[in-house]
């Protein structure tokens, strides 16, 4: 009691956190508490589907829309950006408040439907693209394991060296399971073209001609094979950094509630 | 229940992207008339646009085949088509396949230049996949410009005479024949159901307990920042680690069964593609614009020229083309009219001299005019901020060779 009240908090105040303790034990107050933990569950997914698709959309758009965008050194490097500067804010005010590391599990699986149901009903059945063109990536894997090395370091700091590295490094590995088929080469015409390349000659697209791809250019610049690995370090080291820099953005957004606080 | 109401979302949001798509759709499909009025003058000539057939069946080939001459003209204020243009084709969506492209003679899978001034002939061959009603245009992409539309020329696909998917066969380098339309979906569902798998398995671990946000949130404030991380248990910790083990470790797999199955890949191809110009054919016909005016009421544009005959045969004035807008003379009665063409006015073009004999200079006066002005809004020349014209003057020497070549220059609006 004491030991509160030096804490700085008023007699009112202290005591309704008590009477929040004792709550739990009551299973009336339980069966309250799991509604509105449903309720948070619906409205923060919610807000996650709209923001993340909005936000990947304006960012990484292209890349994940066409199998011929996805290269080894743009994509790679896009999609981690724009998908952990959404993630590390929502990580921090879920860790910091109730300590479950899910957001980023939470906001690529959630991406990843998304993607499904508007390249199936967009792309494919109102625009005719075949889906083996316009399928999205995954990057339910790198979600799963950013979360996981908060869960088992519980460190805000260990997990954006670990995870937001492996989540850098790992977009193309992971994708490339079901992407590699993708770059099989073919003849045409008497050029040298990959699958992926021939698709989006084949499938026309009026309003993105082939110069729109941003995509690794000359093979002059590159060290042989090595662009896969040197994108993948760089990557993670995008990812580590970017990721730390919006988890400090994410607890500054959280340090905001003082103010509601003090108005309520 | 919450996998309902969160299913209502995505579609509210799905739905807000179709509307874009139909408004987009819709815009381009009459690319033709949205763009200013002089920069369809002054950037490049379509001429010769020829489709053909123009009633098939689904899986039947379609060729579109045509020339077009940079014009000199280009606005300075755009970049130019010398630096990157990709030669595309308007059609809405995937509905053909593009099986061929050429200009000059050159395949055109990737994007190239056009220097100013010059003809070319371009080819492109497509396999019609889905059935429908279709305005084909050809298309120019200039990078940093946008899109130079030509004419379109409709195009009517039938469902083929068989119930069996549409197929688009290739073979690789490898010597596998695969079919694109469905072309390694497989291994796509298939990862992508592990992985949302091992998602869900992973949330459904931290939603499905007791204690969820509200009591976490009470019970972490209880013990301060400093004891919060009491919370976790030594089983999430265990569970955690299982999980970050299994996906390294499937992560691995997946990508060593790719390398195995797939040992011959490589990246994605891009660069631009060279093409050699064609000149425009000398016919000896020396041209100065002295004046050109466009009168409102008349929707007609009159040109004044200064001509000078270096033919040895005798010349006539038979076509002038600007804007994708062919003005036929009908006392020369040349230039072929191909089935299915649009925007020509077969008598909209006189000559106040009909035959300039060789040697001869004299001055000539043309006017276009037609109803197609205004159909295709060209009237907003006089709104533009850069008022000057530019077109194709055909004319055709006593054998009834063609020649062409481009006019421009500033034009000043009549409004009596
Ligand atoms: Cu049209």
């Amino acid at each position: 009691m004491s030991e509160i009240q030096e804490n700085g908090l008023g007699a009112v105040e202290t005591k309704a956190r008590l009477l929040d303790l004792k709550s739990l034990d009551s299973p009336k107050a339980m069966k309250l508490y799991r509604r509105f933990d449903g309720i948070i569950i619906l409205i923060l997914f919610m807000f996650l589907i709209l923001g993340v698709q909005i936000q990947f959309t304006l960012t990484a758009g292209d890349w994940d829309y066409w199998i011929d965008w996805r290269d080894r050194r743009w994509w790679p490097l896009v999609a981690p950006f724009s998908l952990l500067l959404f993630i590390a804010p929502f990580t921090y005010g879920i860790w910091a408040r109730v300590r479950l590391p899910i957001m980023a599990t939470a906001v690529t699986l959630l991406l990843c439907l998304v993607s499904w149901l508007s390249r199936y009903l967009n792309f494919h059945e109102f625009t005719h693209f075949p889906l083996s063109f316009v399928f999205p990536s995954t990057y339910i894997g790198l979600g799963i394991l950013l979360d996981c090395a908060l869960a088992i370091s519980r460190s805000l700091l260990v997990s954006s060296l670990v995870g937001g590295g492996l989540f850098g490094a790992l977009v193309y590995p992971i994708n490339w399971s079901f992407m590699a088929p993708y770059k099989v080469p073919v003849e045409f015409n008497g050029m040298l073209m990959s699958v992926a390349d021939l698709m989006g000659y084949q499938y026309i697209r009026t309003t993105t001609p082939e110069y729109l791809r941003i995509i690794e250019e000359s093979t002059l610049r590159t060290f042989g094979g090595s662009v896969t690995p040197l994108t993948a370090v760089f990557s993670a080291l995008c990812g580590m950094v970017i990721y730390m820099i919006f988890l400090w953005v994410g607890s500054w957004i959280n340090g905001l509630d003082k103010y509601t606080k003090r108005i309520v | 229940m919450n996998k309902l109401i969160a299913g209502k979302k995505w579609l509210g949001s799905v739905m807000a992207g179709l509307v874009l798509v139909i408004l987009a759709g819709d815009a381009l499909a009459h690319g033709e008339r949205a763009q200013l009025a002089s920069m369809r003058m002054r950037t490049v000539h379509w001429f010769d646009t020829k489709v053909e057939p123009l009633n098939i069946k689904v899986g039947d080939i379609v060729t579109v085949t045509g020339k077009l001459v940079t014009s000199e003209w280009w606005p300075k204020h755009m970049p130019s088509i010398d630096e990157t243009v990709f030669l595309n084709m308007g059609v809405p969506g995937p509905t053909f396949l593009r099986l061929h492209s050429e200009v000059n003679g050159v395949p055109m899978m990737r994007s190239t230049a056009f220097p100013l001034g010059k003809v070319y002939e371009y080819k492109t061959v497509m396999r019609a996949r889905v059935a429908g009603r279709y305005h084909v245009h050809p298309i120019l992409n200039v990078k940093d410009s946008g899109s130079l539309v030509d004419k379109g020329t409709w195009v009517e696909v039938a469902e083929a005479d068989t119930d069996a998917p549409f197929v688009n066969e290739v073979t690789t380098l490898p010597g596998e024949t695969i079919d694109l339309e469905t072309y390694a979906l497989k291994g796509v569902y298939t990862w992508h159901l592990i992985w949302i798998a091992m998602g869900v398995a992973y949330l459904l671990y931290w939603l499905l307990r007791k204690e969820l946000f509200i009591p976490r949130f009470i019970r972490i404030r209880e013990l301060g920042a400093d004891r919060a991380n009491e919370l976790l248990t030594k089983k999430d910790f265990v569970v955690s680690s299982v999980f970050f083990t299994v996906t390294l470790a499937v992560v691995l797999a997946g990508y060593l069964w790719a390398e195995n199955k797939y040992p011959i890949t490589i990246p994605l191809q891009t660069g631009l593609v060279e093409v050699e110009p064609i000149e425009i054919p000398k016919g000896g016909l020396a041209v100065e614009v002295d004046h050109a005016t466009y009168d409102l009421a008349g929707r007609s544009l009159s040109m004044k020229f200064q001509m000078t005959n270096n033919n040895d045969s005798p010349l006539r004035i038979g076509e002038f083309l600007t804007a994708n807008i062919r003005f036929l003379n009908p006392n020369v009665d040349e230039g072929e009219i191909y089935e299915g063409e649009e925007m020509v006015s077969t008598d909209g073009l006189t000559a106040s001299v009909d035959t300039i004999q060789p040697g001869q200079t004299v001055a000539v006066e043309l006017v276009a005019s037609d109803a197609l002005w205004e159909q295709y809004r060209m009237t907003g020349l006089i709104h533009d901020p850069d008022s000057r014209f530019a077109g194709m003057i055909f004319y055709y020497d006593e054998n009834g060779q063609r020649y062409f070549q481009e006019v421009g220059g500033a034009v000043l609006p009549n409004f009596f």
